[in-house]
């Protein structure tokens, strides 16, 4: 398992150079709003919007698709079942089924909701180091606790999936296979559910004590160095007009 | 003599085929990961049963990617892989070849070390009895007995390494392969691991930087370098060949130079 | 069984946000009042990848395969820990893998967390027996995990279907839910034993792991 969070972190565009307080409250802003839509008039601006900031990003329509594979399954499954379920003006009748209005509609409602709020979202955590990311909110103000936490479990999440990888390599050397459940084979995989926790278990110690000698716990965190320009805050006022536009707009229509 | 490495040379010297089946056949092998090209190139590479070949080069050289393809794990891009005359294919499980990994952890994951050398042997549907013998064969070919009820966790590097050897040892394998196999290991259990190698009567062939281990060993060295096999021959010629070690990021082992220097910083 | 970006109206994905604040700060004030904080952060930091790393063992299941959820395992290893872990695994599994959602990480970390803290309880009830055989293990861990597991589903279930935008009426919204709920027995099941035999694993191998934190 490869994470290729950071492939294209390092691209340049406005919404790379955006300072990432700014871009993450204002991101986050549009997120919600675009989550508040329930009218279908709103809904090409939403379309254009979203495609206006991922245009923007420079990001290769390439690095949308394969993030659209995994949660494509959940969409497949909403898109087939709700037209059948939801509403009573059937306008299509298939045998028993009857397609209904509503249930369209709902499916077009969630189907672009989910999209233009999975592009943000890309944009938000592609167009910067994660690491950058997770800085800008303990800046904003998430408990040190969180920050700390989620900065070093990225860290080893890839040496652990590593150590996964090469166990279970290890285990199908020895001829270990697992296509049926059987109480064995459902052993086995907790020993090596088991050995995993052990594992990182014992070099959080070793981590820890690195982290010790060098002085972790003794000082204060220190205050993470972004610099906000006149732009960064005119962007972030745009932004939020436009979320403002958007809950506004669903509200009156 | 030291001589660059091609099949016909290797035919010559180590008998005309169809004499004695390799135990290793390795033929035009070439691969790739998706992010990494060519890590190996052409490898062309004969093995005879009972040989002990030491494969060194520098990181990178591409000797663990060689181990995983030889063990069928990496389906190579192009060429063929031969154990004992029977083609290597890509996910069968195959307990002829056995891998001992760089870091015994990846090994070892059951609560007992008789657990873990048993679960090779159970995976090959052994009865009860065989399992239990080989388990008791394994351990005792290592010197670890006295470990078998113990928590593989809990143990020493020394005794882990000689557990995961264990592991593998008890499936019987008639090639087996070594990644790296002294990392970390003390004076003492470097020692136990160098006498139990020499002991053995399998193939083998040990992927170390630890030159002076297959130096004891091996009666072969092959050294490997950007996916390509630089030379293949006897340790001694090789390794004392001072322009070609270094060449390739290596160094002549010490106990190959003349012990009658006096050291240049040395005053009385 | 997380609730993607889309699907549930504004005021319950806020809604799931209120929740999850407070027991993110209780959990937090919890951690720091023991006897030295800081020191648990490593432990907590790499059992949260570990147990991110854990969850994608395939677990067969003919004719498919399935993976784990371990919220219930979580509780026991983590204690308190558990619920910023899992705001924090399922914060990862929506920027990396798209897998649950920005606006539902409120939601979806109740639906997962709340459940890992109700069998960080019942585990902890072994305490009060003087011996702890293996096989007490393995049936609190057992219990801590069926429930945990049972818990998520029915918050999942229920909440997704009141929300559905689907008019369907109480009657068979509840009968769906009751099918849909048994149809995740074997997987309740699965993960009941699985968080068993790890806790049992652990009880041998550092059984530290099991007080420590």
């Amino acid at each position: 398992m490869k994470l290729e969070q950071d492939k294209y972190a390092s691209l340049d565009s406005p919404l790379h150079r955006w300072e990432p307080r700014c871009k993450f409250v204002g991101l986050v802003a549009l997120i919600f709003a675009f989550s508040f839509v329930r009218e279908l008039s709103m809904l090409p601006a939403m379309m254009t919007v979203t495609a206006a900031i991922y245009a923007i990003s420079r990001l290769p329509v390439s690095f949308w698709l394969t993030r659209l594979r995994y949660p494509s399954f959940f969409l497949l499954v909403v898109v087939l079942l709700l037209p059948f379920l939801s509403g009573q003006t059937v306008i299509l009748s298939l045998g028993p089924l009857g397609l209904r209005q509503e249930g369209l509609i709902s499916v077009m409602l969630i189907t672009v909701r989910f999209l233009c709020i999975l592009t943000v979202g890309l944009v938000l955590f592609g167009t910067a180091p994660f690491l950058t990311t997770i800085k800008a909110m303990r800046a904003l103000g998430l408990p040190g606790i969180l920050t700390d936490m989620a900065l070093l479990a990225f860290r080893y999440l890839n040496e652990l999936g590593d150590d996964l990888h090469r166990m279970e390599t290890s285990m199908r050397l020895r001829g270990f296979r697992q296509h049926r459940l059987s109480r064995r084979g459902l052993g086995v995989l907790a020993w090596l559910g088991g050995s995993i926790l052990v594992r990182s278990y014992e070099r959080s110690e070793w981590v820890y004590r690195a982290m010790i000698v060098r002085g972790y716990g003794n000082a204060p965190p220190p205050r993470d160095e972004f610099q906000v320009s006149a732009g960064d805050v005119v962007a972030l006022v745009v932004t939020f007009l436009v979320a403002i536009g958007f809950v506004a707009g669903d509200i009156l229509i | 003599m030291i001589r660059t490495c091609s099949m016909k040379e290797m035919m010559l010297q180590y008998g005309q085929p169809g004499m004695a089946e390799p135990a290793l056949l390795v033929s035009g092998l070439w691969f790739s990961y998706p992010d990494k090209r060519d890590v190996l190139r052409d490898i062309n590479l004969k093995v005879m049963p009972g040989e002990r070949v030491g494969l060194i080069g520098p990181n990178g050289a591409g000797k663990t990617t060689l181990f995983l393809t030889v063990c069928g794990v990496l389906k190579p891009a192009l060429g063929e892989i031969m154990v004992l005359g029977k083609p290597v294919l890509n996910g069968d499980f195959c307990p002829e070849v056995g891998l001992v990994f760089q870091n015994p952890d990846d090994q070892l994951f059951c609560p007992s070390v008789r657990d873990d050398v048993a679960f090779g042997p159970q995976n090959m549907g052994l009865s009860k009895e065989e399992v239990e013998a080989r388990v008791r064969e394994a351990l005792s070919v290592v010197g670890g007995l006295e470990l078998a009820s113990r928590a593989a966790h809990h143990l020493s590097e020394g005794e882990k390494r000689m557990v995961s050897i264990a592991g593998v040892l008890a499936m019987r394998p008639q090639l087996l392969l070594y990644d790296e196999p002294s990392a970390n290991l003390d004076i003492r259990s470097r020692r136990r691991l160098i006498r139990v190698l020499q002991a053995s009567k399998e193939t083998i062939l040990i992927a170390s930087h630890d030159l002076e281990l297959v130096l004891e060993v091996c009666n072969r060295v092959v050294l490997m370098d950007e996916g390509r096999i630089i030379v293949d021959g006897e340790p001694r010629q090789v390794m004392a060949d001072d322009e070609l070690m270094e060449a390739h990021g290596q160094e002549k082992p010490h106990s190959l130079v003349p012990h009658s220097v006096p050291h240049p910083h040395y005053q009385r | 069984m997380h609730i993607p970006d889309g699907i549930l109206p504004a005021t319950v994905c806020a809604a799931g946000y209120a929740a999850a604040a407070p027991v993110t700060w209780y959990s937090v004030r919890r951690i720091n009042q023991r006897e030295n904080p800081r020191a648990d952060i490593p432990k907590a930091s790499l059992l949260t990848a570990a147990f991110f790393v854990v969850s994608w063992i395939h677990i067969p299941l003919p004719p498919t395969s399935v993976h784990l959820v371990l919220n219930g395992l979580l509780g026991v290893v983590l204690g308190y820990f558990a619920f910023p872990a899992i705001l924090i695994g399922l914060f990862f599994q929506a920027v990396m893998f798209q897998h649950g959602g920005l606006t539902t990480l409120g939601v979806n970390a109740i639906i997962m967390g709340l459940p890992a803290l109700v069998s960080y309880y019942i585990f902890r009830m072994r305490n009060i027996l003087e011996k702890k055989s293996q096989l007490i293990t393995g049936v609190f861990g057992f219990v801590a995990g069926f429930a945990a597991i049972g818990i998520s589903v029915a918050l999942f279930l229920v909440i997704l279907l009141t929300n559905i935008p689907a008019e369907l009426d109480v009657a068979t919204e509840r009968t769906a839910i009751y099918t849909l709920a048994l149809a995740h027995l074997p997987l309740m099941v699965i993960e009941g034993v699985f968080t068993g035999l790890v806790a049992v694993f652990l009880q041998r191998v550092r059984p530290q792991l099991l007080d420590s934190i």
